[in-house]
C-alpha cells in the first residue's frame, strides 16, 4: 500500500465523518435556540429546551417505550431471520425461490401499505393495538434484513468446518451452536443494529398499531404539527445521548460477562 | 408538559392563562363524578394541559389523548377500527365531514346535551357547512383559513393585494403552496365556485373548470419553489428564506408572527376559503356519556379557547376568547372586515365530484 | 451501540473455546450431547434427511406464510375490489380497474420510473461514497481502532429520519450553514438555492442509506486476507489492477447485499423526498400515499399501485442479484 493512497483514503473517511456529523451538530446546536423555530440566524440562546425535555415525563416515557419495543422486536427478528437464513443458504429444495421471495416480502411493501395491512390483519387475528402489536409488526418487518445479512455471511462459512464437526460425531444442533452460530455472530449483531434502528425510527407502523401511548417518533410527528421547534431537536439529542449511554453500558456489561 | 411551558419568553403568558382557567368559576361541579375514561384523538396542544388536569380532578374521568398529525390518518385508523372504534372524540376539519359521515364513522351531535353550545360564536356553530343531512356533526373549536403569507422584509403590503403575486416573475423561485388548496383558490380567483357545489348538476362544466385551473398551475410551474404539504414545512421555508411569500394556513403563519419573525398575512381581494376544526363523537363510541361531559366542559370558558389559539395559532371559535390574548396574538389572529368580506367556508357537499377531478389534476401538475 | 465490538470478542471467544476443548468434551455442549432425553429428541428429529429438513423448514415456512404473506394477501385483496373500507349498504365487487388505472394514465408512469431511477442512482452514489470509507476502515485502520472508527459513523443513525431531514434543511437552506459559510469566505454574494432540488434530495437520501451500505461492505472487506493483495503486488500487479482483479471480485457479495438493501429501502422512502424534493421530483411513494390520505375511498387504487411497485422492485432486485451471482461465478473460474 502506498502512502499516498492511505492519505487519500483517510481524507475521504474524514470528509464522510464531516458529512454525517454536520447535520447532527446543527441539530444539537438548534436545541439551544431561544425561539419556537429552528434555523439561522440564532439571536439568543437558552438552556430551557434541554432542561424542559429532561423534566418531561411524556418524552422520557415515550423514549423508554420505544427502546423496549426496539429490543423485544429485534430479539424476535434475529431468531426467526437467522433460522430462515440457515434454511435457505446453500440448500436446494422445491419451493426455495418462493420461500426466499416471501422472506423479503415485508421489506418491499411501502410503509403506509404495510401499516394498514398489518392493522387489518391484526384485527382479523384478534391482536389488540398496543405494545404487543407494534412489536409484532416491527419484528415481521425486520426479519428480511436479518435473513439477508445472515445469508451473506453464511455463504462464506467454510464447509470443511461443518464436515469436520460432523465427522467427530456432533449432531446438527450441536454443530450449529458450536460452529455455525459463533461464525454468524458478527452478522447477527450487525443485523441487530439494523433492526434496532428500523424499529426505533419507525413512525407509520407504530402509529397504526399503537394505542394511546406514543412511541418517540409518534410523539415527534405530533409535535411537528405545531412547527419544527428547538424542543424537537432537544428531544432527539437527549434520545441520542441516552441510547449511546445504554449502548456503552450494554457493551461493558457483556464484556464483563464474557470475562467471568 | 407542552412546549410553551418551558420557553422562557412564553412561560409567563401560559402560566397566567393556566391560572385563570384554574381560578375560573367551577363550571364542572354540576357534572356527575362518574369516573371512567374518555378517549380522544387530536393534535398536539388542542386539549390544553391545565384544562385536562382540572377536568380529570373534578369529574374523575381519565382523559386519554392519542396524538395524531393529519386528517387522512385519523380516517384510515378509524376505518380500520370500525364498527367498534376505541375512540370517543376525534378532531375533524368541517369540510372533511362528509367522508367520515358517508363511511358511517361519526355519530350526529345532540347539541341539546351541551349546555355550553351557546358559548360558540354562531358564525361557526350555525353556519351552513356545519349541518349535513339535517344534523350537526361536530363542536367547532378552532377556525383556520387559506391566507397569503409574506416576509415583510422582502415583500411590501401593496404587492399582496391579489393572489397573482404568487405567480409573478419578480418572485420566481421564491413561492410555495399546497396544490390541493391552491386549486380551490385558483377556481375562486377565476370567478368560479371553488367548492363546486354550484356544478353538482353539471359535471362537464365542473371538469372544464378543474381543467382550466390545472392548466394555469402547470403553466406557472416554473415559477414555484416548492409544493408543500405541512405547516411545519412552510414555516421552515420562511425561516430559511427559501421563499419570500407563500400560500399558507393562518395557524402556522400566526405561530411565526408570534415568535417575532417578520411575517404578515392577508386575504387577497379575490377572497379565500376558511375551515373549522371540530370535535366529533365517533359512531358507536365506547364512552358516549363521558364524551358529552368532556365536550361541554371544554366549551365552558373562553380562556380555554384562548389557550388553544395560543398553542396552535388558529382562531378560536369561542365568544370572547380574544380578550385573553396578548396584543401580538390578537394581531396574528385577526383580519380586517375588508379582508373577511370575501372569505367563504369550504363545503363538503360536492367533495366526491370535486376531489374526483382535483386529485388527478394534482397528480398531473406534479408530473408536468 | 458497541455491538460490533462485542461481536468480535464473542466470536473470537467462541472460536478459542472450540479449539481448547474437544467437540464432545466436558463442556456444556458435551454434557448436552450425552444427555439421554436430548439424544432421543435429536434422534427423532434427524432420523432421516427428509425429517431433518422438515424440522428445519417448519418454522420458517409457517412464519413466512402467516406473517409475511398474510398482510400482503390482504393488500392484494383490497387492490382487487372497487370499495374499501366497505361503507354500510354498499356491495363490494371484484375488479381490475385499479390496475388498469395505472397502465391507462401516463401521469402515473413518470413518478413510477422516476422512483426506480432515483433509487438506482442514489444506490450507486451511496456505493461510490461509502466503498472508500469501508475500504479505509477495513484495510488502513488498526484492528484495535476499527470498531471505534465504525461506531463514530453509526452515531448519527440513531436520530430519526424527520429530525435529520430538517437538519439538512438547516444545512442547505438559503440562510443555511453552507450558504452562510460560502458568503463568509466571500465566494458568493447571493445564496445558492440548494434546497428543493434533486441535489438536496440526494444529500438527504444518501445520508439515510449510507449505513445500510457501509456495514455489508465493511464486513466483506474486513474478512479479505491481506496476503492476497500482497501476493498480487509481488506478481507485479498495479494498485488499480489489484483492486479490480482481487479486491472487487471478492467483495461482490457485500456490494450485492448492500445495494439490494439500499435500493429496497430507497424505493420506500416517503418523508425525505417529500420534504427535501422540489416541484418536479415527486416519487411514487408520494403518489401512493395520496390515495390513502387525500380521499379515503381510494384504498383499492393505492393498494394496486403499491402492488405494482412491489413487483417492479422484486423483479429489479432479483435481476440484480442474478447479475451479481453471474459476476462472482465468472470471476472465480
Amino acid at each position: 500500500m502506498t502512502r499516498g493512497n492511505r492519505i487519500f483514503l483517510s481524507c475521504i473517511y474524514w470528509a464522510f465523518v464531516l458529512y454525517v456529523f454536520v447535520p447532527l451538530i446543527l441539530m444539537v446546536l438548534m436545541g439551544f435556540k431561544d425561539s419556537k423555530f429552528i434555523g439561522f440566524p440564532i439571536r439568543s440562546w437558552t438552556l430551557d429546551w434541554y432542561t424542559g425535555v429532561l423534566g418531561n415525563t411524556e418524552v422520557l416515557s415515550a423514549f423508554g417505550y420505544s427502546v423496549a419495543i426496539a429490543v423485544l422486536s429485534t430479539l424476535i427478528s434475529v431468531a426467526v431471520g437467522t433460522w430462515i437464513a440457515v434454511l435457505l443458504e446453500g440448500r436446494k429444495f422445491f419451493g426455495r425461490t418462493a420461500v426466499f421471495g416471501l422472506t423479503v416480502l415485508p421489506a418491499l411493501v411501502p410503509g403506509i401499505i404495510s401499516a394498514i395491512a398489518f392493522r387489518i390483519y391484526a384485527r382479523w387475528l384478534g391482536i389488540e393495538p398496543g405494545m404487543g402489536a407494534i412489536i409484532w409488526a416491527h419484528a415481521v418487518h425486520n426479519v428480511p434484513f436479518v435473513a439477508l445479512v445472515v445469508m451473506a455471511r453464511l455463504s462464506t462459512l467454510p464447509k470443511s468446518q461443518i464436515e469436520a464437526a460432523r465427522d467427530l460425531g456432533a449432531d446438527p444442533v450441536i454443530t450449529f451452536m458450536r460452529i455455525t452460530l459463533p461464525y454468524l455472530v458478527p452478522a447477527i449483531l450487525g443485523a441487530s443494529i439494523f433492526c434496532l434502528l428500523l424499529s426505533f425510527d419507525d413512525f407509520v407502523r407504530s402509529f397504526f398499531l399503537g394505542g394511546y401511548d406514543p412511541t418517540l417518533p409518534v410523539l415527534i410527528f405530533a409535535k411537528l404539527k405545531s412547527g419544527m421547534s428547538p424542543e424537537i431537536n432537544a428531544i432527539a439529542t437527549v434520545a441520542l445521548v441516552l441510547t449511546a449511554a445504554i449502548g456503552i453500558w450494554a457493551e461493558r456489561f457483556t464484556r464483563r460477562l464474557n470475562k467471568d | 408538559m407542552t412546549k410553551q411551558t418551558f420557553s422562557r419568553r412564553r412561560f409567563l403568558g401560559t402560566a397566567a392563562a393556566g391560572a385563570t382557567v384554574l381560578a375560573s368559576p367551577v363550571y364542572l361541579r354540576r357534572a356527575n363524578a362518574s369516573g371512567g375514561e374518555v378517549n380522544i384523538w387530536t393534535y398536539n396542544d388542542f386539549v390544553p394541559k391545565a384544562f385536562k388536569e382540572q377536568f380529570e380532578a373534578e369529574t374523575g374521568i381519565k382523559v386519554n389523548v392519542r396524538l395524531v398529525d393529519d386528517q387522512g390518518k385519523q380516517f384510515n385508523l378509524l376505518a380500520a377500527e370500525a364498527p367498534n372504534p376505541s375512540v370517543d372524540i376525534m378532531t375533524v376539519a368541517g369540510h372533511r365531514f362528509l367522508q367520515f359521515i358517508d363511511s358511517d364513522l361519526l355519530a350526529p351531535l345532540d347539541t341539546d346535551r351541551l349546555s355550553n353550545w351557546g358559548n360558540i360564536n354562531p358564525t361557526f356553530s350555525e353556519s351552513d357547512w356545519s349541518t349535513i343531512n339535517g344534523h350537526k356533526w361536530g363542536a367547532p373549536i378552532l377556525s383556520g383559513m387559506e391566507v397569503l403569507a409574506y416576509n415583510t422584509e422582502l415583500v411590501s403590503p401593496d404587492e399582496v393585494k391579489s393572489w397573482d403575486v404568487l405567480f409573478s416573475e419578480k418572485y420566481k423561485g421564491q413561492t410555495a403552496y399546497v396544490i390541493q388548496d391552491m386549486m380551490s383558490i385558483i377556481m375562486l380567483k377565476m370567478g368560479y365556485d371553488g367548492n363546486m357545489v354550484e356544478y353538482l348538476g353539471d359535471p362537464d362544466k365542473a371538469a372544464a373548470i378543474v381543467d382550466e385551473a390545472k392548466e394555469f398551475l402547470i403553466e406557472k410551474k416554473p415559477l414555484v419553489r416548492k409544493y408543500y404539504d405541512g405547516g411545519a414545512e412552510v414555516q421552515q421555508m420562511f425561516v430559511n428564506q427559501d421563499i419570500a411569500l407563500a400560500h399558507s394556513w393562518n395557524g402556522p403563519a400566526a405561530a411565526l408572527i408570534n415568535d417575532g419573525f417578520p411575517l404578515a398575512m392577508t386575504i387577497p381581494q379575490e377572497g379565500s376559503y376558511g375551515f373549522v376544526y371540530t370535535y366529533n363523537i365517533a359512531n358507536n363510541a365506547p364512552n358516549p356519556d363521558n364524551a358529552y361531559t368532556f365536550l361541554n366542559a371544554i366549551l365552558a370558558s373562553p380562556e380555554i379557547g384562548a389557550a388553544m389559539t395560543k398553542a396552535s395559532g388558529f382562531i378560536s371559535t369561542y365568544k370572547g376568547a380574544a380578550d385573553y390574548l396578548s396584543d401580538l396574538e390578537k394581531q396574528s389572529t385577526s383580519f380586517t372586515d375588508e379582508e373577511l368580506a370575501n372569505l367563504k367556508f369550504f363545503r363538503a357537499e360536492a367533495n366526491e365530484m370535486k376531489y374526483g377531478l382535483v386529485d388527478p389534476a394534482v397528480e398531473a401538475i406534479k408530473a408536468a | 451501540m458497541g455491538y460490533p465490538d462485542m461481536s468480535d470478542e464473542t466470536a473470537q471467544g467462541a472460536r478459542s473455546n472450540q479449539t481448547k476443548d474437544d467437540l464432545s468434551g466436558q463442556t456444556f455442549w458435551g454434557r448436552l450431547a450425552g444427555w439421554t432425553p436430548y439424544r432421543l429428541l435429536i434422534g427423532l428429529a434427524t432420523a432421516s434427511p427428509r425429517r431433518q429438513f422438515l424440522v428445519l423448514a417448519a418454522l420458517p415456512i409457517v412464519w413466512v406464510l402467516t406473517q409475511h404473506l398474510g398482510p400482503m394477501l390482504q393488500m392484494l385483496r383490497v387492490s382487487l375490489t372497487d370499495a374499501y373500507p366497505v361503507a354500510p349498504g354498499v356491495e363490494q365487487h371484484f375488479t381490475l380497474d385499479n390496475y388498469a388505472r395505472f397502465f391507462g394514465d401516463r401521469i402515473f408512469w413518470q413518478p413510477f420510473f422516476r422512483t426506480l431511477i432515483f433509487a438506482g442512482v442514489f444506490t450507486f452514489c451511496t456505493l461510490i461514497l461509502t466503498y472508500p470509507v469501508a475500504y479505509f476502515l477495513a484495510r488502513h485502520v488498526s484492528r484495535k481502532n476499527q470498531m471505534l472508527f465504525l461506531l463514530l459513523l453509526l452515531v448519527p443513525f440513531w436520530v430519526g429520519e424527520i429530525v435529520r431531514t430538517y437538519a439538512i434543511m438547516i444545512l442547505l437552506g438559503n440562510t443555511g450553514a453552507v450558504n452562510q459559510l460560502l458568503k463568509w469566505i466571500g465566494l458568493i454574494d447571493r445564496p445558492i438555492p440548494f434546497m428543493y432540488t434533486s441535489f438536496s434530495m440526494g444529500v438527504g437520501i444518501v445520508y439515510l442509506t449510507a449505513l445500510y451500505m457501509l456495514l455489508p461492505l465493511y464486513s466483506a472487506l474486513e474478512k479479505l486476507p491481506k496476503s492476497l493483495n500482497e501476493a498480487a503486488a509481488d506478481l507485479g500487479a498495479s494498485a488499480w489492477t489489484r483492486f479490480r482483479r482481487v479486491t472487487l471480485p471478492l467483495t461482490i457479495e457485500g456490494i450485492s447485499s448492500g445495494c439490494t438493501l439500499v435500493f429496497l429501502i430507497s424505493t420506500g422512502f416517503y418523508a425525505t423526498p417529500v420534504l427535501l424534493g422540489g416541484p418536479s421530483t415527486t416519487v411514487f411513494a408520494e403518489t401512493i400515499a395520496g390515495f390513502f390520505h387525500v380521499a379515503g375511498d381510494e384504498w383499492p387504487t393505492g393498494s394496486a399501485f403499491a402492488t405494482i411497485m412491489f413487483f417492479a422492485a422484486l423483479v429489479l432486485t432479483g435481476t440484480f442479484q442474478k447479475l451479481m451471482n453471474a459476476l462472482r461465478k465468472g470471476d472465480s473460474k
